[in-house]
């Protein structure tokens, strides 16, 4: 067999070569991979860092892709120096093409065995990790998640170990003691979400028809942001969680306070207005209980006959969270958020508790989605587009309130507490 | 230009496109058929271009022995083909689809082997160019036609006795199969046309055995389960149905998702919740999203749980757990079941538990004091 190879004239062959010189080569390597390292560390204030476990199912799968990280990013390493020798070792100089064999058995043996036994040892702790993630059977406290487009549902069945007598529903915020094995039974309204709070443990999806379970725990009190990571629609981007994480004393005072009875505004007040506002615009979606219309009945939401999924938040107490829209808007301004979520862990529970008032409230984003929810987090308002849902909304409307009925309604909201 | 090879291409492809013609006038304008043989039609039309582009055919046919042209079954069957077609035109669908299927392999067939039979003067030469092309299609599609007619046939079988004599036949099957596949591992000497007859005489058996299946027709039961509609008694009067949804607890998408497994025994009611350790005294459910409850019967009698609604899901009792009234609430419930029998019972939630005067509950009628309350949020 003729190995030899027409040298062809790199001219005759259409284009040119720029000889890079290998120190130049390796001095551009160096610049771009430190760029990259410095681009990587840029990112401080990262709640969703998947390398910071903050309980111990999210240590339990750090302490396992740590080590899985170090020998894949040695194996990567080692594999892409041996391709770049090869490349440069055996770059095209217009020699000739080495005779071509077939086989090399030890070699290939032990290429295969190699990966393998990573591979195993890999799968061993991973299997274990898995099967540790999925126990139930040690659970302190349950937490029901319903998932809907875009935003969560809580609901806490009753648990009288933890003073919850009756059930409490909530939204947005996932509220757990700390130190606690909390139990999530994840399911869907419509379509499948994920639920994940990366600090605290993996993702699991949330599937209509099906219940999943979730395990959850934290170290320390504070708050541990999350998001949606199965698309979901338009406004996937906007499904945000936040689980909080409390003392158990603080954990106390929540659900006495949770299940603390409706308190009317008081006659005469512009909150009274806007109980009445509400009673016209809301209660034909968001529940609040106890609420009552002037008959004397009970306002009951009827959320199964608007809304596709079935379901819109409950705002009973709904100032006793930091967030609102599916977690997308905060209910706290800025400064007061930062107090809270930068708080000392002594101090967070009672900043946490003390809910939002009209000094710290987010007036303006509350305002703009009273006044046209749609322009601010996107959602399937259109009547154009709900020929498809039987007329049902997905996402909140915009009910072409008035300024004064919005002045109205956000002094009523903010007696929710 | 139009030599042998380019003539048969553009015949073909001027058949596809009256197919394509008659299956659009004649069956469905906008149909997936119509699409697969518009591709069939381009598709010709790229290969009938090509032999012509390349002059397939030109080069002076080779005057050959006519006796080399072997008898062929394809002219046969792609007449039978094409009188499916016509037929499944008037008839049905499913005719014509069919015929088109066997009119194009039997084309396809005919083609390759009189492409073969020319290839050379050397007969065996040609049988085997034919082979090296069409075994690795026809192999593979012929035995999954013969499996799926075996399949088929033992289906037809399974449905026409009763479930006693099932089990039965399918150990007896089960266990000829292995004692044939034992055979011939040890005696790998058998003649194969041995091995080919007893392997034909069961194929055959349980074909016939099929033929037969279909006649008799389904059980007695089955028959009257499929009459009745399984899933559409959810009365909690008098019994309409003997066969109603009698094993909840092998139907993977009720019990993916049961709320709670509510247990009769020795007079109480017990709930278990997937993720609480121990029995519960309430269950906590969400509004507005389906909530399947298991009920298990292990007291003597025949019994039945039944969901009270309350009077606020009059209005808005869901499609999937109609109620019915029973005084000033609306119920749903179970059927009678007997002694270590399950049901599921599906129920939607639209209004919260405050929204009642009386709470939802889960009870068993003659079983006094003992009820499941349902809290919903």
């Amino acid at each position: 067999m003729n190995h030899e190879r027409t040298n062809v004239p790199e001219q005759r062959r259409g284009f040119s070569v720029n000889r890079v010189s290998p120190r130049s080569l390796i001095t551009r390597g160096a610049s771009a991979l430190g760029l990259l390292v410095v681009l990587a560390s840029c990112a401080t204030n990262a709640p969703q860092d998947t390398w910071q476990p903050k309980g111990p199912n999210a240590k339990l799968i750090d302490d396992l892709q740590q080590p899985v990280f170090a020998v894949a990013g040695i194996v990567g390493i080692i594999v892409f120096a041996v391709i770049v020798y090869v490349i440069w070792r055996y770059k095209d100089r217009g020699q000739p093409i080495p005779e071509q064999t077939h086989g090399k058995p030890a070699l290939e043996i032990t290429l295969t065995v190699i990966p393998a036994l990573i591979l195993a040892v890999v799968g061993v702790f991973t299997v274990r990790a898995i099967f540790d993630l999925a126990r139930t059977d040690d659970t302190e406290l349950v937490i029901n998640v319903t998932g809907q487009q875009w935003w969560w549902e809580y609901d806490y069945p009753v648990q009288n170990d933890w003073g919850i007598t009756q059930p409490i529903i909530s939204s947005g915020q996932l509220v757990m003691p700390v130190g606690t094995k909390v139990l999530l039974r994840e399911t869907s309204r419509d379509v499948i979400h994920s639920y994940w709070i990366p600090a605290l443990n993996g993702k699991r999806d949330a599937v209509p028809g099906r219940i999943h379970t979730l395990r959850l725990e934290a170290d320390e009190p504070g708050i541990y942001a999350g998001q949606c990571t199965e698309f979901c629609g338009l406004s996937h981007a906007n499904m945000r969680m936040e689980a909080v994480a409390l003392s158990k004393e603080d954990f106390a005072k929540w659900i006495a306070n949770q299940q603390a009875a409706y308190q009317a505004p008081a006659e005469g007040t512009l909150a009274k207005e806007g109980e009445a506002v509400f009673l016209n615009q809301c209660v034909r979606c968001h529940q609040v209980n106890g609420l009552k219309r002037p008959d004397g009945t009970l306002a009951i939401a009827a959320p199964d006959e608007n809304v596709w999924s079935g379901a819109a938040p409950n705002l009973s107490k709904l100032m006793t969270r930091n967030t609102f829209a599916g977690a997308m808007f905060d209910l706290l301004r800025a400064a007061c958020r930062d107090d809270v979520w930068k708080a000392e862990s002594a101090e967070f529970g009672a900043k946490y508790l003390a809910g939002v008032d009209e000094t710290c409230l987010n007036v303006n984003d509350l305002r703009a989605w009273l006044r046209n929810a749609p322009a601010e987090k996107p959602m399937y308002a259109n009547p154009a587009l709900l020929t498809e849902t039987n007329g049902k909304y997905r996402g909140m409307p915009n009910l072409g309130l008035s300024e004064s009925d919005i002045d109205k309604l956000v002094a009523y909201l903010l007696t929710l507490k | 230009m139009f030599k042998v090879g380019s003539k048969l291409f553009l015949g073909v492809t001027g058949f596809a496109a009256l197919n394509l013609v008659a299956y659009v006038i004649f069956v469905e304008r906008l149909a997936i058929g119509g699409v697969a043989l518009s591709i069939v039609f381009a598709a010709l039309i790229g290969l009938s271009a090509a032999v012509i582009l390349v002059n397939e055919g030109d080069d002076e046919v080779q005057p050959r022995d006519a006796s080399l042209t072997g008898a062929s079954m394809w002219p046969i069957i792609t007449v039978a083909g094409l009188v499916l077609f016509v037929f499944g035109l008037i008839v049905a669908q499913v005719y014509f689809i069919f015929g088109i299927v066997v009119v194009l392999a039997a084309l396809a067939e005919w083609m390759v082997q009189s492409w073969s039979e020319s290839a050379s003067d050397d007969p065996a030469h040609n049988e085997s160019a034919r082979r090296r092309l069409l075994h690795p299609i026809e192999f593979p599609v012929i035995a999954a036609l013969g499996l799926g007619v075996i399949l088929f046939s033992f289906s037809r079988i399974m449905l026409a006795i009763s479930k006693s004599a099932g089990a039965v036949m399918f150990i007896v099957v089960a266990a000829l199969v292995l004692l044939a596949g034992v055979l011939f591992a040890v005696r790998p000497s058998l003649k194969p046309a041995l091995v080919s007859g007893i392997c034909v005489i069961g194929a055959v058996g349980i074909v016939a055995g099929g033929i037969t299946g279909a006649g008799v027709g389904m059980r007695t039961e089955l028959a009257e389960a499929k009459a009745e509609g399984h899933y559409t008694h959810r009365e909690c009067g008098a019994e309409k149905s003997k066969y109603f949804d009698k094993k909840a607890m092998k139907t993977l998408s009720l019990r993916s998702n049961v709320a709670a497994v509510v247990e009769l025994r020795d007079g109480k009611l017990t709930a278990e919740v997937y993720g609480f350790q121990g029995t519960q005294e309430t269950i906590s459910v969400p509004r507005a999203n389906p909530v399947t409850f298991i009920f298990r019967n292990y007291d003597d009698a025949e019994r039945r749980m039944v969901a009270t609604l309350g009077a606020a899901m009059a209005a808005t009792a869901s499609a999937d757990a109609p109620s019915e009234k029973h005084g000033d609430n609306n119920e749903t419930c179970t059927q009678l079941i007997p002694n270590g029998a399950e049901q599921a019972l599906t129920i939607t939630y639209n209004k919260p538990s405050i929204a009642q005067d009386t709470p939802f509950t889960l009870s068993v009628p003659g079983i006094e004091g003992q009820s499941i309350e349902v809290l919903v949020p």
